[in-house]
């Protein structure tokens, strides 16, 4: 037998500042299995999804949902984006794993220390752990993007949404902080809404935006859409941000919460006008499962945005207000960001399999196509009883129905143990 | 082998390099600006085309067609040149390769 042909032959090209396979698929794994932890403790507690945001249960499940599932897969995501997008190695690979290596500690400290809310030393120190890591990674994907040959759109987005990464980092070590030492002088909730939009509409929300008109058209193979719709949604957003957070944390001021809410709901307008454009001039006319889940994602997205500035000036009381909060969060993370991260996995992991273990038999043999290392039918499958939990889930916390918020919570968790099949089988594949 | 079957060769080899993510084969995609043959070095020269510059499948599609041309008969050398002037647009796309698109 010959041995196997080398993968890259050093023509110049984009993938040959691509970081190690494994570095990605490192962070994809942490992603996975915190997916998987998130959906089983989704089902034990689904009875207690009831009552003010601020909980042990809540504080919990939702830094599980982000820093054991989201976040990961996010940042994994970025350093095989990142350089191959605009052309850039990573800094260092090293300071990547060292990155990874604390986030781990400092995550599992900080969910461990939320979801059995001890507030001992161990949470600050956990956090604090956890802040570093991010900062490390933020500022090491700064760094990179700031040697990149041009600064296009999708750029400014990612770095913007790394700006916000790292406020969000830096008020979370404080909350954690101050849960174990009170020092702050002002009401922690206010700074816990500035916290939670930095990390939300601030890193996620950005970096969605900005790197989905990359990965529209680059998969869609849409060509000549005007990209105005997208810089004024990034304007909007950039204003609308600044604005709701000095308003959460110098208290409500209604010319400045109204101006916030505004220009994200103009923002997230801008974004979903941007992508109906890319949408319209696609030479791609067939629509898989991570587009199905994508789609459905900028429909959450748009739900809340709007339903963001009706709690706001609402000021719904309890139960209405409470429910409707939850519904915002369940909304905005799993559903929004988790529909994002499940649907680009079913993009980005074929393709680093084809890459690095079918390319080098291009022209040798015949190869399967990227898309063709995991058929449709269990992707379609996944996206159904996802979506199908993610709506019973809704529809039980407004309604203050746990029957059908733990049939939905079921159904979640099934639908995160056939992400993480669906996802082996392609990892697995060799040729 | 006469230039008529090079040629035919050389076509039905470069059809069967794909596109990892359409499954589009280079031609039909309108990759494919120009293929010169020099008979005195037995060289096939390619000049190809990305659907954006950051195509992160750019370097396996050149590589590819590097390994298949190699397999044709009298080929003893490929070389590759990927340029962006004039840029691809979505017109190159042939018939057979916008009905495998969904068009």
């Amino acid at each position: 037998m010959s041995p196997a042909p080398s993968v890259v032959g050093g023509s110049g090209l984009a993938t040959r500042y691509a970081p190690s396979f494994a570095l990605i698929a490192s962070h994809f794994a942490v992603g996975i299995a915190g997916l998987c932890a998130f959906s089983v403790a989704l089902v034990l507690r689904a009875s207690q999804l009831d009552g003010h945001f601020f909980q042990p249960t809540l504080l919990g499940l939702t830094h599980l949902c982000v820093l054991g599932w989201l976040l990961p897969i996010a940042l994994g995501a970025l350093h095989q984006l990142v350089p191959v997008v605009f052309e850039v190695p990573v800094r260092s690979e090293r300071v990547a794993w060292a990155a990874l290596a604390l986030y781990v500690v400092g995550a599992t400290g900080l969910i461990g220390h939320l979801w059995a809310f001890r507030t001992s030393f161990g949470l600050p120190l956990s956090a604090g752990i956890l802040c570093a890591a991010i900062w490390l990674y933020a500022i090491h994907l700064l760094a990179t993007l700031a040697r990149a040959p041009s600064v296009t759109l999708t750029g400014v987005y990612v770095m913007a949404a790394l700006v916000y990464l790292l406020l969000a980092a830096a008020l979370g070590f404080a909350l954690a902080w101050n849960l174990a030492a009170p020092w702050l002088y002002t009401d922690h909730l206010r700074l816990l809404r500035a916290h939670a939009h930095a990390a939300g509409l601030g890193f996620f929300g950005l970096l969605v935006m900005g790197v989905a008109y990359r990965l529209l058209e680059m998969f869609l193979l849409s060509y000549g859409a005007s990209m105005r719709a997208g810089w004024i949604a990034l304007l909007a957003i950039n204003l609308a941000l600044p604005s709701l957070i000095v308003s959460f944390v110098f208290g409500p001021s209604t010319p400045v919460s109204t101006l916030g809410a505004a220009a994200s709901v103009v923002g997230v307008a801008a974004f979903l006008w941007q992508v109906r454009a890319i949408f319209r001039a696609r030479m791609r006319r067939k629509i898989d499962t991570a587009w199905r889940h994508t789609a459905l994602a900028f429909t959450y997205f748009a739900v809340v945005v709007l339903l963001g500035p009706v709690l706001l000036a609402a000021r719904l009381a309890p139960p209405w207000g409470e429910r409707l909060a939850l519904a915002y969060g369940i909304l905005a993370l799993p559903a929004t960001m988790g529909s994002v991260v499940v649907g680009q996995l079913y993009k980005i992991l074929p393709f680093l399999v084809w890459f690095h273990r079918f390319s080098a038999y291009v022209g040798l043999k015949k190869v399967p196509s990227a898309s063709e290392l995991l058929p449709e039918p269990p992707q379609r499958l996944q996206w159904a009883v996802m979506h199908l939990g993610l709506a019973l889930l809704v529809a039980g916390v407004i309604a203050a129905l746990p029957v059908v918020r733990l049939v939905g919570a079921v159904a979640f968790a099934a639908s995160a143990a056939l992400v993480a099949r669906n996802l082996w089988v392609i990892y697995e594949r060799k040729p | 082998m006469s230039d008529e079957e090079l040629t035919a060769a050389l076509a039905a080899a470069l059809h069967e390099v794909l596109d990892p993510e359409t499954g589009v084969n280079l031609i039909d995609l309108g990759l494919i600006y120009d293929v010169l043959w020099d008979p005195a070095s037995h060289t096939v020269e390619v000049t190809m085309t990305l659907t954006s510059a950051a195509c992160p499948a750019g370097d396996a599609m050149v590589e590819g067609i590097k390994r298949r041309l190699l397999q044709v008969p009298d080929v003893a050398q490929v070389e590759v040149r990927v340029t962006f002037d004039p840029p691809w647009t979505p017109g190159r796309i042939s018939p057979a390769g916008r009905t495998q698109l969904g068009w």
